[in-house]
């Protein structure tokens, strides 16, 4: 079994080449494309067991599981099937987890932007999306890409995530937060 | 006591014999000779009292000599054996004076043994009375004490359940209340003051 270092250089060289790849076919655009299908395949997978199993299984050959990648990531971004592709052959799907954050990391050190996934209950405007870079860029002194999520669950507000950081400024975690203070509060909030 | 009566015994017959010897030489039976009648007829005869003399007088030897040592013997055999009686009775009955004494002596010491006893076991009796009364209190307050923390728990958990249903209906009816009455620019203005309000990414 290749040890931590190597397997580490193994991830850091399939990151390399899907940024590269990406960033040579479509520049930014196709770099957060890749990227937000990465996190698509993520999510996918962590639910379908079945089909990880079989990308890395060496019952088949590397052909087969070559193939079998193409043809279940065949809409994907051809950077990301490519990758997708090389992986299954060799027997390292396992590590896409990992690749997906050196991807992220190579991002923010390669190209100088961040990727901010921005989760509201309402579609942003320029001038939301506007204040919303801003933010980041003060926060992280770097141009950042939003990638918008709708999502009515959280009620209200907003939640911002890159790189692991995690802003929840959401009417929900409001609600739970005030849930919470409410229930541990013994004088019942009397005057 | 045995040679007193036989003192008695021979004094009474010296005696006799020297009345009898008197009445020989006195003219009392001249006068009995010479007056048949009046004394004369109480006083013996001579010829018949002379013999019944000498015959008191054997018998009177005979029985000093022979009968006398017999009866004094008996005599003083009895009296010691009285006395020997009169002796141990007297032995008995200080001994049983002793003894009823020391019963006695005993009995008083029972007594007071027994009075000490049931002393001392009132005195117990009582001292676990107390202690079974301080410890019949020190449960009752205990178990109060108990039943007063669990209701009081109890209470506190009612409370705390109330509490939490009514948070929890308040933030459901506040949730419904946000989520249907706000509009889309309302939601933006939200979004605007809250991205202003958070903290930093970098943190």
């Amino acid at each position: 079994m290749p040890n931590r270092h190597v397997i580490n250089e193994i991830i850091a060289a399939y990151a390399n080449a899907a940024l590269n790849g990406a960033n040579n076919a479509g520049g930014r655009d196709a770099v957060v494309e890749v990227r937000n299908q990465l996190v698509q395949i993520l999510e996918f997978m962590s639910t379908n067991i079945k089909l990880r199993l079989s990308l890395d299984d060496e019952v088949f050959t590397p052909e087969q599981r070559s193939e079998l990648a193409r043809k279940v990531f065949e809409g994907y971004n051809p950077v990301l099937v490519d990758l997708l592709s090389v992986m299954a052959s060799r027997g390292d799907v396992e590590k896409l987890r990992r690749v997906y954050a050196d991807y992220e990391a190579l991002i923010v050190s390669k190209l100088d932007f961040n990727v901010v996934d921005v989760t509201t209950v309402v579609d942003l405007d320029d001038n939301l999306r506007t204040v919303i870079k801003n933010k980041i860029k003060a926060d992280l002194g770097r141009d950042c890409v939003l990638v918008e999520h709708i999502d009515p669950s959280i009620m209200g507000g907003i939640v911002m995530s890159t790189m692991g950081n995690y802003i929840d400024a959401s009417l929900r975690s409001q609600f739970d937060r005030a849930r919470i203070v409410l229930k541990e509060k013994t004088d019942g909030g009397e005057c | 006591m045995n040679a007193t009566a036989s003192k008695y015994v021979r004094n009474c017959a010296s005696g006799f014999v020297a009345l009898l010897g008197a009445s020989a030489i006195c003219p009392l039976p001249a006068f009995a000779a010479e007056d048949g009648a009046g004394i004369g007829a109480i006083l013996p005869q001579m010829d018949e009292f002379i013999p019944m003399l000498v015959a008191f007088i054997i018998l009177w030897i005979i029985l000093a000599k022979f009968g006398w040592p017999l009866f004094d013997g008996m005599l003083k055999k009895r009296e010691d054996t009285i006395k020997n009686s009169l002796e141990k009775s007297e032995e008995a009955r200080q001994e049983s004076e002793r003894v009823l004494a020391e019963y006695r002596e005993q009995l008083e010491g029972a007594k007071t043994q027994a009075q000490q006893m049931l002393n001392n076991a009132r005195q117990s009796c009582e001292a676990m009375e107390s202690e079974m009364k301080a410890k019949a209190q020190e449960e009752a307050a205990a178990i109060v004490a108990k039943a007063k923390v669990a209701i009081e728990a109890e209470k506190q958990s009612a409370i705390e359940e109330l509490k939490g249903s009514v948070v929890d209906l308040s933030v459901d009816v506040a949730t419904r209340v946000i989520g249907e009455d706000f509009s889309d620019e309302e939601h933006r203005k939200l979004i605007e003051r809250y991205v202003k309000e958070a903290g930093s990414l970098n943190a």
